[in-house]
């Protein structure tokens, strides 16, 4: 656990310099088609226990693009945050997760800039290569996770926003290359940079027995240790993807070589108490998607199959409070908009574990579905939507309603609720005293 | 003469015993055929003349496209002091007037040109340098002695803007709109009015105005003639019968005649043109003489069978009046079929098809509604009915002019044929001419303005030749530059033409400007990139769109535009074959083409049809009364004597034209077909009582006629006196072409009717022909009237097979099945790229903007399109795929990319009439862009409409199927397709349950890389009142677009 230090930004310009200058040579073109824009935020959140707010926060996402020559562009986004109550990530978060290169400049308590992409699209004949801090995005599945695995997450605020915002993009080599009708994908990604798990205190840290160890009351516990790996080529990820559109099938079949970005999370019990250790663990993952339409209905599925995962147990017998096991997981969804101005949506998503036992927090199967509503309003100028998110193991589950108002091109009104249910120790039980109502504003420039 | 005949006879006795069902019925029909009389829709432009799909209405389209070119209005400031209108008072007044006229509506302010806003092209030290004439305004003499210096040294502005002299300057200011040219026209002369006027008048006049102000003129003065028509033939029913019935009754005939003609016009959805005001004036007399000549009858029936009833009365009468009432409509329909299958111009052919369904209605009538209002209403016995022969004084005047006209056959025919020989010398002084101008009053201001301006300047009608080039900038070449020059030089040698103006002259006073103004250089540069230069160099200081009608952007095309002060026919047809003939011999290669456009191209294409069509229609009227005479007396000899009355008519009427130089323009040159139409009747009654009385009477030949004169001769009398006095009426109109039209048809008549009454029975005298004094057996007539009208029919559809195949094989509407297969086979280019613009307007106009950049590819025949959202940030980088099948019934495959999920979605392509992302058009709409799936709708073609001034074609869609309906959202389409370009410039969409749902108008549309191409697309959403603009820029169908550009993996990268 340490602070960023200023140094690993001047690496990071000294990076972005040599990307820029290797093309630069007396360039014509450079920064031909200059595009400068963004987006301005405000995103509010007022909280149902005490009705006090939970965040009140901005967010500045410039974003710039020029060529560097006729078949190369470079693309940087950036990011300023500032939050007015500090609540998410009190105080000056541990951060230890992230790489130097990867980090977040954090201005006092309560801002904090980071660059979320900045990357060369280039073209090698008909192949398209990405150099650079980029995300990639894989699966069918919407808010629900198996081959989505490439860039980590933040979860201050748990899986409330969108992806987008909370994927943590990566500094990443991405290359796809047409072979005959197939496409091939090939990533590699040094940046071990893994999971922004909210510090203990934030108004979403991880409490639920499933993904933290519990300790009796009034049991110490520490923190001895987090193994993070940090050597650029040793540890880190390669995926590969292969992806066809066969017969009105649009299929992929995905391998990725990878740290799982969720730390193992280790309790030992030693004299003074619960000690815990955290490391990350490699899996291999293959899996596949496919989707295709039939009349009115969009079938589309993801399916993963990951080793050397690791889930919490109550066994106090256990050394280290988790079971290793593999996961097959799959998600299997139906949208339909046969009802003008209507989206719906079902998922079901299940995982099975190759290896259980009996004190496990969790079942063998894990089954979830989701239900997402859209309908549209005014020529989509209005758009509300519901998305429930039902875990049928565990009884919880989230309910997010959402309203949008495009009032002008290019500022929109955002309203909506967060409604977490279920017992306290479920996946989303576990927030369910963070329910809250969220407003923002948006404006585009 | 008509033995019993118990058939016809026992027809009107059922007939009559149910007069009431049968006074009810007819007045429920009129009232029905009439009520769609309201949406009759008026075209009172002189294009109408024109068919709309003429070749060169359409070229001329497309140069008015190309060049922005309008039929202006004018105004013209004159001061007749020493120094013309360069005062600074008059000066002064063309800046106010040129202020306020661009601030007019109708009138576009960026295409207004005077002193006021041209410029002056002078030469400096280092080129040339563009200000405006009025920069700054000129206070002072000195001043204005300047500018008139600058305008003299500037021969483009000579003649065009101001006048040679230098005593007039004019104001010219293009319309925005046509259709509302009048008023405008009404807008300056009020603001002119307002004007001081500085040592001379101010005028307004021009194309615009004249074809504008024209059709109103003509059809307020009809909306005061058709009336006053109505009052007078009213007058006349009431001297020829003087009771109420006798009155009354043909009026009811008359409205029904009239709601016929019009009702079946606005049904069949046939425009009202100009000339249309004067068939309302001819059907209010011809209606009523078919009921005069029957209430005679019922009359002379009452005094002859004074005890006999009601029904006995009307039933003998009709007996007997049938045969004539019916032959008579039967050869003015023949008359008015010859004009509708003569004439080429719509209006024509249409006066003459619903003139002769006008006379069809009156004559159904006269035989229902006229016997059973006989039979239901107690008639009062006329008063001037009392004797068996009526002899009151009109009867005893005609008796006179008959027994006369008898007694002296020898001097009857020697007078016939001097009318002959007269006739026949008048025939060969018949001027054709027309002219617009000459349709007004010399005394209307228009005409003053006119015929003041075109004295002065060098004319207000414009020829325009449009040349066009294979090559981008191929203008600045000398040669070709060189070329237009010769035209200018030989065009203007023409007396009648008196200036133009082209490229050429701006570019000869720019190399002029840029070598110090010396006159030696006001010529074309030989050096192509010299051109180049001047148009640059005057760019730096002048606005570049001051070229804009006379070359295009490209300088591909350039527009010459010629002045003539006049432009009546007889010029046109003098100088316009021999300028396309120049043309066509030196503008006839690879590289340059030339084509003759403008108004003036345009009136003279359908002017010169005016005496071919005066020919045809008068050879084919007279052909089918000729047949229909013959049929109805069995005799070829009888067909030859009932032509005399018409043909001495006519002879006179030329006569008269060529002696008092009427000319036949378009007006006139109908009135020959009318009058036979009308005209025959007299003869055919005539010779019809003729036989009657031969065959019943006894004595001597004259004793035998001495009935005809006071009987038929008096109801042939009133039946004259209505059609004259309705044409009559016409004279007193404010129109002068109307006046010699109601003129020439009175005279006609009146001819007719004297050489019925008189030459015809001299002729039997002296001839005494054989089909008058033998008998046709009792069967030949019954099949005769029969024969007669399947005779007519066969001949009707004969010509029309023959005469009218190419006439008309244009309003034959294409098929609607093979327009789609073609609008479908449309080019859109293998590749294109464009800048799109989406603007969603929400009813109460709060805009939202959607930037995004669109490519298409055609893989074989597998249609790719992709479409990238670049702004606003909100929405950057949402990218849609298409992939759109050839084969039918295989759905399309569509991904939709949302940055928001980084994930590409498949989505459902099955509800294509879903809207496409906040837009009012459906994903089916924006993949066919304007094309359409034919396999989805049954097509039909409804008719034509004019969309943007252009001529489309309706065609109407109707899904096959209720999913499909559903699946598209659409109950029915329809298409406005433009045949020229195979695009559809409207289209009208109603939801399955029939309610207006939208419409999208293609707008903007011309051809990029020889490509047609809609710029601009507006959805109007009837039932949401939103509404979506589309525009479209930067549209290359040139550049390839990459394959890989429609994969999944571009839609990712968000452009």
């Amino acid at each position: 656990m340490f602070l960023p230090t200023p140094p690993s930004y001047r690496h990071l310009m000294a990076a972005s310099a040599i990307i820029v200058g290797a093309a630069l040579p007396a360039r014509a073109e450079l920064f031909d088609n200059l595009e400068f824009s963004g987006i301005f935020e405000t995103h509010t959140a007022l909280a149902f226990k005490g009705t006090e707010l939970q965040t009140s926060q901005f967010s500045l996402t410039p974003e710039l693009s020029f060529d560097i020559s006729p078949t190369m562009r470079f693309t940087l986004i950036g990011r300023l945050r500032g939050d007015l109550k500090d609540r998410l990530e009190p105080g000056a978060p541990s951060n230890f997760s992230r790489t130097t290169f990867n980090d977040r400049l954090f201005l006092g308590d309560q801002l904090d800039a980071e660059i979320r992409e900045a990357y060369i699209d280039t073209e090698i004949g008909s192949s398209y290569l990405r150099l650079g801090k980029q995300q990639i995005v894989w699966g069918q599945a919407d808010g629900l996770k198996v081959l989505d695995i490439l860039n980590p997450q933040s979860f201050r605020e748990f899986i409330l926003p969108e992806f987008e915002d909370s994927r943590i993009p990566l500094w990443s080599v991405n290359a796809e290359i047409p072979i005959g009708e197939l496409t091939l994908q090939l990533v590699w990604i040094p940046d071990t940079t893994y999971d922004d798990i909210p510090d203990q205190g934030s108004t979403f840290a991880f409490t639920s027995p499933l993904m933290v160890p519990q300790a009796p009351v009034g049991v110490p516990i520490t923190f001895a240790r987090t193994n993070k790996p940090s050597k650029v080529i040793s540890d880190s990820d390669v995926g590969v993807k292969l992806s066809a559109f066969l017969d009105g099938w649009d299929l992929s079949l995905n391998y990725a070589y990878h740290y799982f970005d969720r730390p193992v999370v280790r309790r030992f019990i030693t004299g003074e108490g619960v000690a815990i250790h955290q490391d990350y663990m490699r899996s291999h993952l293959i899996g596949g998607t496919f989707s295709n339409v039939f009349g009115d209905f969009t079938l589309r599925g993801e399916l993963g199959y990951a080793t050397n995962r690791y889930f919490q147990t109550d066994d106090i017998g256990d050394l280290d409070g988790v079971v290793r096991s593999n996961d097959f997981s799959y998600v299997l969804g139906l949208d339909y908009s046969g009802i003008t101005d209507w989206f719906l949506s079902a998922q079901v998503f299940q995982s099975f574990l190759s290896n259980h036992e009996p004190d496990m927090i969790r079942g063998s199967v894990d089954t979830s579905i989701t239900f997402l509503a859209r309908r549209n309003f005014m020529n989509e100028a209005l758009t509300a939507e519901a998305l429930l998110i039902q875990s049928l193991s565990d009884g919880d589950g989230l309910l997010q309603l959402a309203v949008t108002y495009e009032w002008k091109s290019n500022v929109r009104l955002k309203a909506g609720a967060d409604i977490f249910y279920g017992k306290k120790r479920g996946l989303f039980g576990q927030f369910r005293e963070a329910d809250r109502l969220t407003a923002g504003i948006e404006v585009a420039f | 003469m008509i033995p019993h005949l118990p058939k016809t006879e026992a027809f009107f006795t059922w007939l009559t015993n149910w007069p009431k069902t049968v006074l009810i019925l007819s007045l429920l029909t009129i009232a029905a055929i009439g009520s769609f009389v309201p949406q009759i829709h008026k075209d009172t432009s002189s294009d109408a003349f024109i068919a709309k799909d003429d070749p060169v209405l359409i070229y001329r389209e497309h140069v008015r496209k190309t060049f922005g070119l309008e039929d202006p209005i004018v105004v013209a400031v004159i001061n007749n002091g020493e120094n013309g209108v360069f005062t600074p008072e008059s000066l002064s007044l063309v800046a106010e007037i040129t202020e306020t006229v661009s601030k007019l509506a109708n009138v576009d302010p960026d295409r207004v040109t005077s002193l006021a806003t041209e410029s002056n092209i002078v030469g400096t030290f280092d080129g040339m340098e563009v200000t405006d004439l009025f920069d700054p305004f000129p206070n002072t003499q000195a001043h204005a002695d300047r500018i008139k210096a600058a305008v003299e040294d500037f021969p483009l502005y000579q003649g065009s803007l101001v006048s040679r002299d230098g005593s007039t300057t004019l104001i010219v200011a293009e319309l925005i709109d046509q259709e509302i040219a009048k008023d405008t026209y009404r807008e300056i002369m009020k603001l002119v009015a307002d004007m001081p006027k500085v040592g001379g008048d101010i005028h307004v006049a021009g194309e615009g105005a004249i074809s504008g102000y024209l059709a109103t003129y003509i059809d307020n003065d009809a909306k005061t003639l058709n009336p006053l028509a109505g009052i007078v033939i009213t007058l006349v029913l009431f001297v020829a019968f003087r009771t109420i019935a006798g009155t009354l009754l043909p009026n009811v005939i008359v409205m029904g005649t009239v709601a016929a003609a019009f009702g079946f016009m606005a049904a069949f959805d046939i425009s009202f043109y100009v000339i249309t005001n004067g068939l309302a004036t001819i059907l209010i007399g011809i209606a009523v003489a078919d009921s005069i000549h029957i209430l005679s009858q019922v009359y002379e029936e009452r005094v002859r069978m004074p005890d006999a009833s009601r029904q006995e009365v009307a039933v003998r009468a009709m007996g007997k009046m049938w045969k004539p009432v019916t032959l008579t409509s039967i050869t003015t329909i023949a008359g008015f079929v010859g004009l509708w299958l003569g004439a080429e111009m719509p209006p024509m052919k249409y006066f003459g098809l619903f003139a002769a369904v006008g006379v069809a209605a009156a004559w159904v009538y006269s035989m229902t509604f006229l016997p059973a209002a006989i039979t239901y209403f107690k008639l009062k016995p006329s008063k001037l009915f009392t004797g068996a022969n009526t002899n009151d004084r009109y009867g005893e005047s005609l008796k006179r002019i008959g027994g006369a006209a008898l007694k002296s056959p020898k001097l009857t025919l020697a007078v016939t044929l001097l009318i002959a020989i007269l006739g026949v010398a008048g025939t060969s002084k018949v001027l054709v001419q027309e002219a617009q101008i000459e349709n007004f009053q010399i005394d209307e201001p228009l005409y003053i303005a006119d015929k003041a301006i075109n004295q002065r300047m060098d004319g207000t009608y414009f020829l325009d030749v449009a040349i066009e080039t294979t090559e981008v900038e191929a203008l600045y070449q000398p040669r070709h530059l060189k070329r237009i020059e010769a035209l200018q030089a030989y065009v203007e040698s023409i007396p009648a033409v008196q200036g133009s103006t082209s490229v050429v002259d701006y570019i000869k006073q720019m190399h002029k400007a840029v070598n110090e103004n010396q006159q030696a250089y006001y010529s074309i540069p030989d050096d192509p990139d010299l051109v180049a230069q001047l148009f640059f160099l005057y760019s730096a200081s002048g606005d570049p769109t001051d070229f804009e009608e006379e070359v295009d952007y490209d300088y591909q095309r350039a527009n010459v535009r010629f002045n003539l002060p006049t432009a009546d026919y007889q010029l046109l047809t003098k100088i316009v074959p021999q300028i396309q003939s120049y043309v066509d011999q030196e503008f006839n290669t690879n590289e340059i083409k030339a084509n003759l456009s403008g108004r003036v191209a345009v009136n003279h294409k359908w002017l010169k049809t005016i005496s071919d069509n005066h020919v045809k229609s008068l050879t084919l009227s007279l052909l089918f009364v000729f047949i229909a005479a013959v049929l109805v007396f069995r005799s070829f000899i009888a067909g030859l004597f009932s032509l005399i009355p018409v043909v001495m008519a006519l002879l006179l009427v030329y006569a008269v034209m060529g002696f008092s130089t009427i000319w036949l323009g378009v007006g006139t040159s109908m009135f020959a077909a009318i009058a036979i139409g009308l005209g025959i009747d007299f003869a055919i009654h005539t010779l019809d009582r003729m036989k009657e009385l031969i065959m019943t009477r006894t004595g001597s030949y004259d004793d035998r006629m001495a009935d005809l004169f006071p009987s038929t001769g008096r109801a042939l009398f009133f039946n004259f006196a209505a059609l004259g006095l309705g044409f009559a009426v016409l004279t007193t109109s404010e129109v002068p072409p109307l006046i010699r039209f109601g003129f020439l048809v009175m005279t006609a008549v009146s001819a007719s009717f004297l050489a019925g009454l008189t030459i015809l029975p001299v002729l039997g005298k002296v001839l005494r022909p054989a089909f008058l004094f033998t008998e046709v057996d009792a069967n030949n007539k019954r099949r005769l009237v029969g024969a007669t009208a399947s005779t007519l029919v066969a001949a009707t559809l004969a010509t029309w097979l023959l005469v009218g195949e190419g006439a008309d094989a244009d309003d034959v509407l294409p098929d609607a099945d093979a327009l789609i297969a073609s609008v479908n086979a449309r080019d859109e280019g293998q590749w294109v790229s464009r800048n799109l613009k989406m603007e969603l307007i929400d009813k109460r106009g709060k805009t939202r903007t959607r930037d995004t950049i669109g490519y298409r590819r055609y893989f074989d025949t597998e249609k790719r399109t992709v479409l990238f959202y670049l702004a606003p940030s909100s929405v950057k980088g949402t990218g849609f795929l298409t992939y759109d099948y050839p084969e039918a019934g295989r759905d399309d495959d569509q991904w939709l990319y949302l940055p928001a999920l980084r994930k590409i979605r498949r989505i459902s392509a099955s509800d294509r009439g879903d809207y496409f992302l906040g837009t009012d058009l459906s994903y089916e709409d924006i993949k066919k862009e304007s094309k359409v799936a034919a396999e989805d709708y049954s097509f039909n073609t409804l008719g034509a409409e004019t969309v943007d001034g252009f001529e489309t074609v309706l065609v109407e869609g109707v899904p096959v199927s209720d999913d499909i309906a559903k699946e598209l959202g659409y109950g029915r389409v329809l298409w406005r397709i433009d045949p020229t370009i195979m695009m559809s410039r409207k289209v009208e969409m109603w939801d399955i349950n029939g309610n207006p749902l939208k419409t999208i108008h293609n707008k903007d549309i011309h051809q990029v890389d020889g490509i047609w191409t809609t710029h601009s697309i507006m959805v109007e959403n009837h039932k949401t009142g939103h509404q979506t603009n589309f525009t479209f820029s930067d549209v290359d169908y040139k550049n390839e677009v990459a394959e890989k550009m429609f994969e999944q993996r571009s839609l990712k990268r968000g452009k």
